[in-house]
């Protein structure tokens, strides 16, 4: 766990980076940090690594002030991935992951050993091993830059802004690979971004931050899209916040109606393949995609989605393997909301233009 | 090892002090000859330098003539011109004119291509002509570079003028070649100092003519890529991974 | 001039080829130890630039100086401390010349590492100077070797002034050329000069895909 206490940065030229926070970081969870340019969000980051000293107030690590340990070797124990990755041009990938190992006194063998499995835990084809930094995408640089974090098994996990230099289909591709890595790692993991999609995506609990790293708001994703603490923040998370918050549902309550033989709504056949997985919609000779969702998986947003693109306006619903089980009409979406309650909560104040 | 004694012999000799072996005659040598030789370069090497930089035409030439001209030594340029065109300061102009244009061409056509290329469009597009583009925007900004060039350019001179001495011009080079061949330590030593001043003076005068050169603002602070500008060494390469040498290391 | 003496007597060359051959080895020796001399001086030095950057600004003001002298001059001023036709008096300033090249190469080498780079590293618990010796170093090795290039062929073809003063490899070629009317040795030792400048730079290249592979990565 990581906890700041009163920490707060003031430069030598008297600005103020961070007027002294509060706040706890538990562990095995991922908490992100979210806030305007120069909310001082990457400061406070890095006082947890020591990377910036703290003027006043500390940061305690498992009950250690950080301050009390050495630099090098806390450093070597925490994760540290940042937007640009920054690798080691004139180190191969495999040895770029193992340089943490190395400094830990492993031997190459052993290091690289451990490097080859992050790789491979991060998705990366076992040939990319060999090649050099400024031989990969921007994508593969951020994944090697993410397993070179966790090759010491570190149990936290800094990740300054990683994924904001990488085109927007990529970054979705690696969000949902670090949802994927954490549930299975479970590490204590700080997460700094502006954006506030990529917040509520990724985190368990979102910080968003004001000015001189004061704590706007400190919510779980669901509550702070349907209740803002202020205007403020309501502004920040933009337009929409009730249909994205359909996002964080899961579908599971909606009512699905059994597949019952030859499925047909308004002239539309549902065809599948052998298997039994949705191939179309078919009405004559006109043929529609069959969106589905996975009532077990997938969010409230998702179902009603796929019941708005259905032509059928029946969106099929499917089960990990893909197999359909059911149908759900947009009625029963609708119905399945309605049971869940208002989506937003009463605001503690007017909110005239959200998201302007 | 009597440095004072050397050097007050030296200053001290009534031949050093009037007549053709005078110190002032020996330093006016010098200077006319070097002019003549940069001066003579610089008109070709500083418009042809200029045309390939706008153009980006010959880049490749103007690295490789650069990297060519590094590696010829001086003094067998200068014996061997002699030998062939017959004792006299004509033959020896002519080694060392081409020695000082490689720098000047060099600087001028990386001047003219760092300038900024929006600027170039910008201009371009409020109607300036080419050559006028490439006179009243690309070369006040690259004067700076032109001039370190020049200065570089300057240095090789100076130092080609006193090896030329041993195949007969005059100069301050006369004081260090007499000297040696007579086994007459002061005059060396007095004529090598006096190369090291004359030196260290040109290189002061152009360090100002470079900073008053940079238009306001763009004066390189004490940290700031002064080397680009001409703040620092004027043969190390402005693409030190790529250095205007003998072999271009591309595929 | 030349009072039908031909610009190349093949048979004096054929006669000499040994000659010549000690001629270039020596050269080589007066020309390009002192380029090495000036390697092992210049990463250290450009270590401590980098990690004290206030140290750099007047080192490169004293060099830029340095670089700036005329080499017969600078031989001149040596010889009652080296002696007159010893390698040293050559030599010395031949490293001095190597370096003023070669310490702001590597300099700018070090600094070139990209920002991230350098805070990765520090972030993994590299202290200053480790971080130093095993990012910024071996990241520095292409511009290393580009100075070396500079550094190298300027200081073969100065090497040959060296003959003015008794101690000049090749350079040798073109006084006792001058001195019989005699161009065959001296076109020779041109050709020679040039040759060698040529070989070397086609080693440093050579070594610099060597030492530097992750380069032609980037290529591609």
């Amino acid at each position: 766990m990581i906890r700041f206490e009163g920490a707060a940065k003031r430069h030598p030229d008297g600005t103020v980076a961070v007027r002294g926070l509060d706040l706890e970081v538990p562990a095995g969870r991922t908490t992100v940090l979210v806030g305007p340019s120069g909310c001082g969000k990457t400061t406070i980051l890095r006082m947890v690594n020591r990377m910036v000293e703290p003027t006043a107030g500390r940061v305690l690590l498992d009950g250690t002030d950080v301050a009390e340990l050495p630099a090098a070797g806390l450093r070597r124990g925490i994760g540290y991935v940042i937007q640009q990755a920054g690798l080691f041009p004139h180190r191969r990938v495999i040895d770029n992951v193992a340089t943490v190992p190395r400094l830990l006194g492993w031997d190459r063998k052993r290091a690289r050993a451990r490097a080859a499995e992050l790789l491979e835990l991060v998705g990366l084809p076992p040939e990319t091993a060999r090649r050099y930094p400024a031989q990969l995408s921007g994508g593969q640089q951020q994944r090697v830059g993410v397993a070179r974090a966790l090759a010491a098994d570190p149990p936290v996990l800094l990740m300054d802004e990683p994924f904001s230099a990488v085109d927007p289909l990529v970054r979705a591709g690696l969000q949902e690979e670090l949802l994927r890595l954490q549930a299975e790692l479970g590490k204590t993991v700080l997460f700094v971004t502006h954006d506030i999609e990529e917040a509520v995506r990724l985190g368990d609990r979102v910080v968003v931050l004001r000015e001189h790293g004061e704590i706007a708001q400190l919510a779980d994703p669901h509550t702070l899209l349907t209740a803002p603490a202020d205007a403020g923040v309501a502004a920040f998370l933009g337009r929409d916040r009730g249909l994205r918050g359909l996002g964080l549902r899961p579908a599971g309550s909606v009512p699905v109606a059994a597949l019952d033989g030859r499925i047909a709504y308004e002239g539309w056949q549902l065809v599948l393949d052998p298997d039994g997985r949705p191939e179309h919609w078919l009405r004559g000779a006109e043929r529609h995609p069959a969106p589905v969702f996975v009532p077990s998986r997938d969010s409230l947003r998702s179902a009603l989605d796929a019941a708005l693109l259905a032509p059928s306006g029946h969106a099929v619903a499917v089960d990990a393997e893909g197999r359909a089980v059911g149908t759900a009409s947009r009625a029963a979406v609708v119905e399945a909301l309605a049971a869940t309650g208002p989506v937003g909560a009463p605001l503690p104040e007017q909110v005239p233009h959200a998201g302007r | 090892m009597n440095w004072l004694g050397w050097l007050h012999d030296f200053f001290a000799d009534p031949a050093h002090r009037s007549g053709p072996d005078s110190i002032v005659h020996r330093l006016l040598e010098h200077l006319a000859f070097s002019a003549e030789a940069l001066g003579l370069s610089a008109l070709v090497a500083l418009p042809l330098g200029l045309l390939i930089g706008y153009s980006g035409r010959g880049l490749f030439l103007v690295t490789a003539v650069a990297g060519v001209a590094r590696a010829l030594p001086t003094l067998g340029l200068v014996t061997l011109a002699v030998l062939l065109a017959g004792v006299g300061d004509t033959a020896v102009l002519l080694p060392l004119t081409a020695l000082a244009a490689p720098p000047m061409l060099v600087a001028a056509a990386e001047g003219v291509r760092g300038t900024d290329p929006d600027v170039r469009d910008a201009a371009r597009g409020i109607g300036l002509t080419h050559p006028q583009t490439l006179l009243r925007v690309c070369v006040p900004a690259a004067a700076p570079t032109l001039l370190a060039g020049v200065r570089t350019a300057s240095v090789q001179v100076i130092a080609t003028a006193t090896v030329a001495a041993y195949v007969g011009l005059g100069g301050l080079g006369r004081y260090v070649i007499d000297g040696l061949a007579t086994r007459d330590y002061p005059t060396t030593v007095g004529g090598a100092l006096l190369v090291v001043l004359l030196a260290v003076g040109v290189q002061l005068l152009f360090a100002l003519l470079i900073r008053l050169a940079a238009p306001p603002g763009t004066r390189p602070g004490p940290r700031t890529r002064a080397r680009r500008t001409g703040g620092a060494a004027p043969l190390t390469p402005t693409d030190p991974a790529n250095p205007p040498a003998l072999v271009k290391d591309a595929p | 001039m030349l009072d039908g003496e031909p610009l190349v007597r093949w048979h004096w060359l054929g006669d000499h080829l040994g000659y010549l051959a000690d001629l270039t080895a020596d050269h080589a020796v007066i020309a390009l130890v002192p380029v090495l001399l000036a390697l092992l001086l210049a990463v250290p030095l450009g270590l401590a630039c980098a990690r004290f950057p206030r140290l750099y600004q007047p080192l490169a003001a004293v060099f830029n100086v340095v670089y700036a002298l005329p080499s017969l001059a600078v031989f001149v001023v040596l010889i009652p401390y080296t002696g007159l036709a010893t390698r040293q008096t050559v030599m010395v300033p031949l490293t001095c010349y190597a370096l003023a090249v070669l310490l702001p190469t590597a300099v700018d080498g070090l600094r070139a590492v990209p920002e991230p780079v350098r805070q990765a590293a520090t972030a993994m618990g590299y202290g200053p100077w480790r971080r130093l010796a095993a990012v910024e170093l071996p990241a520095s090795v292409p511009y290393l070797i580009g100075g070396l290039r500079v550094a190298a062929v300027s200081s073969i073809s100065l090497a040959a002034v060296g003959a003015l003063v008794g101690r000049g490899g090749l350079g040798y070629l073109f006084v006792d050329g001058f001195q019989r009317t005699f161009p065959t040795p001296i076109l020779a030792g041109i050709v020679l000069v040039a040759l060698l400048a040529l070989a070397t730079d086609l080693l440093l290249v050579a070594a610099r895909r060597v030492l530097a592979p992750w380069e032609r990565g980037a290529a591609r």
